[in-house]
């Protein structure tokens, strides 16, 4: 018999099959083994705070078979670990584009090697950016799904399958929340390079202060608040590419500046390195500097 | 094309019409009221922590018939029980040999906190496990939020079929379904063991 709700339940358990393929168990702590993504035949992403050892991890595949890991990266900062695989051994995930707000989702997880796991919801927000206790997260997703235990690491999936982006409840209880792929497949591609994330510095202490009406509209953009620059560091990269205390900062390559947390999350990634436009208002007036950014110590 | 609310709201106005004349409540002296599954032939399928040592049980159908039911068999272990009332609203549920499909739409049927015949959506979360003194039982496990009189009330395919009997009572887990499994075999056994429940082969 067909009927609508038939046809949206079985969607529903095709997008888990489908997904379930690239979600995978990952056994790196005493406790629950948790889950992870596979984003390349030998890549897994995961969650950084499910990883309690670097050796003798092991993936456990959708056949339960089980292979043994390398702890490829990690960035407590944005709760994401790299593990690569000693042989090439599952299939990638496919993503999906920008998740919508009322967006029906399902969060996957492979906590035990009976199969795969799954949890209805919808997005029910989307912010960002964010401090974490040890880092920052450009953009974010919360849902209402349920994480239960062993889910960190494994997907947030859409109606067709793909992934929207990786569930953590790593950044504190209550605190449960899904990166989004595309961020999340940034940060596993400087992981697999480097290791670890650099993170930019400027070698600034700033606060946030007011943009005046009138640099305002020297700005032509209705910015109503920059970071004031009040201290800076002797042979700093802020030093170097001529910003002066008091002048308030308001753009970083072409993007706005109004608070610490997106002058943070505008440093990070692969600005390091780079010669960027600064942007400040000095004397009322703007003025766009070339800093070049320092990886911070 | 048509709008996916107008296909919706009348598919479940219908699946509902068509689950209700299935479902009983079941009570058994103070115990406070759970569900039960009519499964044809004046038999009525529920946990046995519904009906305990099956004193006084009653059994009231959607249609308001009242009745009282004797215990034909039980398994304290599994957690089921089978009810006999003489007489019944011509109805009898489907037990679903088909898989479960973890994420495919589940809904539970009961009387949650004593409303009812609410029927409450979610998908199936996992094919588990329970331990009982004999040895592991496979278990299902799904993501929707069940609460007291939801027990011995079926667990649905968006089909309408009965993939398993809710009976949360676990691992502390609380959204525990004993599957459709179990209760064919119970079912096939209470057939085979009680004398004057033959019949039910036709109903398997």
């Amino acid at each position: 018999m067909s009927n609508v709700l038939v046809d949206l339940s079985n969607a529903m358990a095709a997008a888990a099959e489908k997904a379930g393929a690239s979600t995978l168990l990952v056994n790196a702590r005493r406790r629950m083994p948790a889950s992870g993504i596979a984003i390349a035949p030998d890549l897994v992403l995961t969650a950084d705070h499910i990883i309690e050892r670097e050796d003798e991890i092991l993936v456990g595949l959708p056949d339960g078979t089980e292979v043994p890991a390398k702890l490829a990266g990690r960035d407590p900062g944005t709760d994401l670990a790299l593990l690569r695989l000693e042989r090439p051994a599952v299939k990638a995930a496919e993503t999906a584009p920008e998740a919508k707000v009322g967006q029906l989702v399902l969060a996957l997880g492979r906590p035990s090697p009976s199969g795969i796991e799954a949890s209805l919801g919808v997005v029910s927000a989307v912010g960002g950016p964010v401090r974490t206790p040890r880092g920052s997260l450009d953009r974010y997703l919360r849902t209402d799904t349920t994480p239960y235990p062993g889910f960190s690491g494994g997907p947030l999936v859409d109606a067709e399958g793909r992934a929207i982006g990786l569930n953590t409840s790593g950044f504190g209880p209550g605190a449960v929340l899904t990166i989004p792929a595309d961020l999340a497949l940034k940060v596993a591609d400087q992981l697999a390079k480097h290791g670890s994330i650099q993170r930019g510095y400027l070698g600034i202490r700033s606060q946030p202060a007011e943009v005046s009406s009138a640099a305002r509209k020297a700005l032509k953009r209705e910015q109503a608040e920059g970071l004031l620059i009040v201290g800076m560091e002797d042979d700093s990269p802020a030093a170097a590419g001529g910003l002066m205390v008091g002048d308030i900062l308001v753009s970083l390559d072409g993007q706005p500046v109004s608070d610490h947390d997106e002058l943070f999350a505008r440093l990070v990634g692969d600005a390091v390195g780079k010669t960027l436009p600064v942007e400040v208002v000095r004397g009322g007036q703007p003025q766009v500097l070339k800093v070049k950014i320092g990886a911070r110590p | 094309m048509m709008k996916l609310s107008s296909l919706l709201e009348p598919a479940l106005d219908d699946l509902l019409a068509r689950l209700k004349p299935l479902l009983a409540v079941v009570r058994a002296g103070r115990r406070g009221a759970g569900a039960g599954v009519l499964a044809g032939d004046g038999l009525v399928l529920t946990n046995h922590h519904v009906v305990g040592k099956g004193r006084g049980i009653e059994v009231e159908l959607a249609d308001g018939q009242m009745f009282k039911a004797g215990l034909v068999a039980d398994d304290p272990q599994v957690d089921l029980a089978l009810l006999q009332i003489s007489g019944g609203n011509g109805h009898a549920a489907v037990f679903s040999t088909a898989e479960p499909r973890p994420g495919e739409m589940v809904y539970a049927f009961g009387h949650p906190w004593g409303q009812r015949y609410v029927l409450t959506a979610g998908v199936l979360s996992a094919r588990t496990f329970g331990r009982t003194p004999s040895g592991e039982i496979p278990l299902l496990r799904a993501d929707l939020q069940l609460a007291p009189g939801n027990s011995g009330g079926p667990l649905l395919n968006a089909a309408g079929e009965v993939i398993g009997l809710n009976a949360m009572i676990f691992g502390g887990d609380q959204s525990v379904a004993i599957p459709s499994t179990l209760i064919r075999s119970f079912l096939e056994q209470a057939r085979r063991s009680v004398p004057g429940l033959r019949h039910l082969e036709e109903v398997l």
